[in-house]
């Protein structure tokens, strides 16, 4: 056990703890303290990431490090809430926060379509349904029960153990990969990823997907087609033939 | 490469001009529409505030600085039954929205040569963004939050059923107005605004021309994204008040109105860039290529910003001469017209690419397909003309 790995398993328990402290447990005590602990823990990961990056000293690479310290943390801290919050629409409204973090770490990546994809997707469809139904259902408030964490014990070390491990094991093979002569086809690789993520990105991107992955696309494709129609069937199943098929406005 | 710090700099002026022109351009065009209905109406509309403290009236041209002021130092009065952090998000949720749709809306071509740049620099905010098609498309999702977030902070029946109602209606024509320009993108194989001017400079055959059912789909699909008459369901007063800004007043209200505004400026920059042709004048008026003067600089700026205005105005004429759609009305509009329509154009515009038919056949099929696919679908779904709701068979 040498110093490195001591902190990560400081950063993990008191992420864990205070994870744990932050859910929804039926009992508002010990919340902020919950709150000092996961940010306690951020820090220890936090302190233990500029050993993972490799970026060469000058004012650019500096501000762009700021930049991904900056959506890090946003993303990380609005999952956090997402998952504390009381109130759901609260919640949803983290998680979106947590989604464009997620999309602005994409696009500091160069991976422009995946970015916009993600807001599109998730942010402008999934989320806004979820909130459409959240409103709807609960004009007065909440069930006792449905404002409880399940297991939140269980899950805050969990999760916990999960991004401890997760990030030893990404130190450890960026270490391994520092001290490894770089072979050639990796050589070449990297000198050729700005140029896809350049020029004609989404081009690239479409080709890509038609060509290589066409099978996956149709699959997907006939899966959403699935979807629908079980949709469809769902909505229109039990009605009897004698009724009209309604106009669409009884939203 | 141009140094960092050369990119930075021009990267802020174009951000400040942007924003400025912006604010300045949605102030003026309250007046311009206030003039417009009054003009419609047969009144005179505010013509007496000009230069304050004195007796000239300027054709009431100080009336946008007048309500800037009065909505700055009026009481800002907040409900005490609201659910208050999301009741301060939700406006600046919207209006932060639409201000960040313009960083990929070109709004001219280039600039002449400037002393101490090497590159040309492009009239956009952020030049290069691959997705810029998308990318508008995703801010627009974002700003149906505020409409949502506002009416259920509120906490109002009114701004609920508001919130409610508008919200359907947005992601509803989210889909049309991607079909209508799928066309567009197919045809010029990029989702770059500055491209897709580029393709239809160089053809010089505007994609109004060959694609005028994309054209009408994405123009009804932007007026119901803008919130505008006839798809003004999201305010409706006559029902609703306000609809989801009901509770707001002060400063907060005046991000709304100015971001619904914005909204109308973007739709119209979208309108004339992807079907208009930009900054592209027939006979050759603006020039070629990227390689170019101050003059020819100039002129397909001003040439954007006059097709801009037109369209604008259009915008405003359709406003204060039509009535607003009833709410069935507008989702089976949405779904049983413009969805099948926007697909038929799709397939009509990959129909001609795949066997690359001459110019001319190009813009007989475009208006063939219009054409008969409106009157099919006139015959088809006919949209109800009269308001009687419609009788239910007995269940």
């Amino acid at each position: 056990m040498n110093e490195t790995q001591i902190t990560f398993g400081a950063a993990t328990l008191l992420g864990a703890v205070g994870l744990w402290l932050m859910l929804p447990r039926g009992s508002h005590r010990g919340r902020w303290l919950g709150v000092l602990c996961a940010l306690g823990s951020l820090g220890l990961f936090g302190y233990l990431a500029p050993r993972m990056y490799l970026a060469e000293e000058s004012t650019a690479a500096l501000a762009g490090e700021l930049v991904f310290m900056l959506l890090a943390v946003v993303t990380i801290v609005s999952a956090a809430a997402t998952i504390s919050m009381r109130n759901p629409v609260y919640s949803a409204i983290w998680f979106a926060m947590s989604l464009l973090g997620t999309s602005g770490l994409f696009l500091y990546q160069g991976a422009q379509f995946l970015a916009v994809a993600t807001i599109v997707v998730y942010a402008g469809a999934i989320l806004v349904t979820f909130l459409f139904v959240l409103m709807l259902a609960q004009p007065k408030g909440h069930a006792y029960y449905d404002r409880l964490s399940w297991e939140a014990l269980l899950s805050a070390g969990t999760g916990a153990v999960l991004v401890g491990v997760l990030t030893m094991a990404i130190d450890s093979s960026m270490k391994s990969d520092e001290s490894r002569p770089k072979s050639a086809a990796a050589e070449q690789s990297t000198d050729q990823a700005p140029v896809v993520l350049a020029e004609q990105h989404v081009a690239h991107l479409g080709a890509q997907l038609f060509s290589k992955y066409l099978i996956a696309v149709e699959v997907v494709g006939t899966l959403l087609l699935v979807a629908l129609v079980g949709a469809v069937a769902i909505v229109s199943g039990d009605r009897k033939p004698s009724d009209r098929p309604k106009g669409a406005g009884h939203a | 490469m141009p140094d960092l710090s050369t990119t930075t700099v021009v990267a802020l002026i174009k951000v400040a001009v942007c924003i400025g022109l912006l604010m300045t351009a949605a102030a003026y065009f309250v007046l311009l529409e206030r003039w417009m209905a009054a003009w419609i109406q047969m009144r005179r509309g505010p013509n007496r505030v000009g230069i304050p403290l004195s007796k000239i009236k300027l054709f009431g041209l100080g009336q946008p600085m007048a309500d800037g002021i009065k909505f700055i130092f009026k009481e800002e009065y907040t409900p005490a039954h609201v659910d208050r952090p999301l009741f301060l998000l939700a406006p600046i949720t919207v209006l932060t929205a639409a201000l960040a749709t313009f960083a990929v809306v070109p709004f001219g071509s280039v600039l002449g040569q400037v002393d101490g740049v090497e590159q040309r620099i492009e009239l956009v905010v952020a030049p290069g963004i691959d997705v810029g098609m998308i990318y508008v498309f995703a801010l627009g999702s974002i700003a149906v939050y505020g409409v949502i977030l506002g009416g259920w902070a509120s906490n109002n029946k009114y701004s609920f059923l508001g919130a409610m109602r508008s919200t359907a209606q947005l992601i509803s024509y989210e889909l049309p107005l991607g079909l209508g320009i799928l066309g567009v993108v197919l045809a010029t194989g990029s989702l770059r605004l500055e491209e897709i001017i580029n393709a239809q400079a160089d053809s010089g055959l505007w994609f109004a021309f060959t694609q005028p059912l994309g054209l009408l789909v994405f123009s009804v699909a932007a007026f119901a994204e803008a919130a505008r008459l006839p798809f003004d369901l999201p305010e409706c007063e006559q029902e609703l008040i306000g609809g989801y800004h009901t509770e707001y007043s002060g400063i907060k209200l005046l991000l709304f109105l100015v971001a619904e505004f914005l909204h109308m400026i973007a739709a119209s920059f979208l309108i004339v860039i992807l079907f208009f042709g930009g900054w592209h004048l027939p006979f050759g008026l603006t020039g070629s290529g990227d390689e170019i003067g101050w003059g020819t600089a100039i002129v397909r700026i001003v040439a954007l910003m006059v097709k801009i205005t037109l369209m604008i105005l259009f915008f405003m004429l359709v406003r204060w001469s039509w009535p607003r759609f009833r709410f069935d009305q507008l989702m089976s509009l949405a779904w049983k017209v413009m969805l099948p329509l926007g697909l038929v154009n799709l397939v009509a515009v990959a129909f001609v690419y795949e066997f690359e038919a001459s110019p001319l056949l190009h813009v007989a099929i475009g208006w063939t397909v219009a054409i008969g696919g409106w009157i099919i679908a006139a015959l088809a779904t006919p949209q109800i003309a009269d308001n009687t709701p419609r009788r239910e068979a007995a269940t």
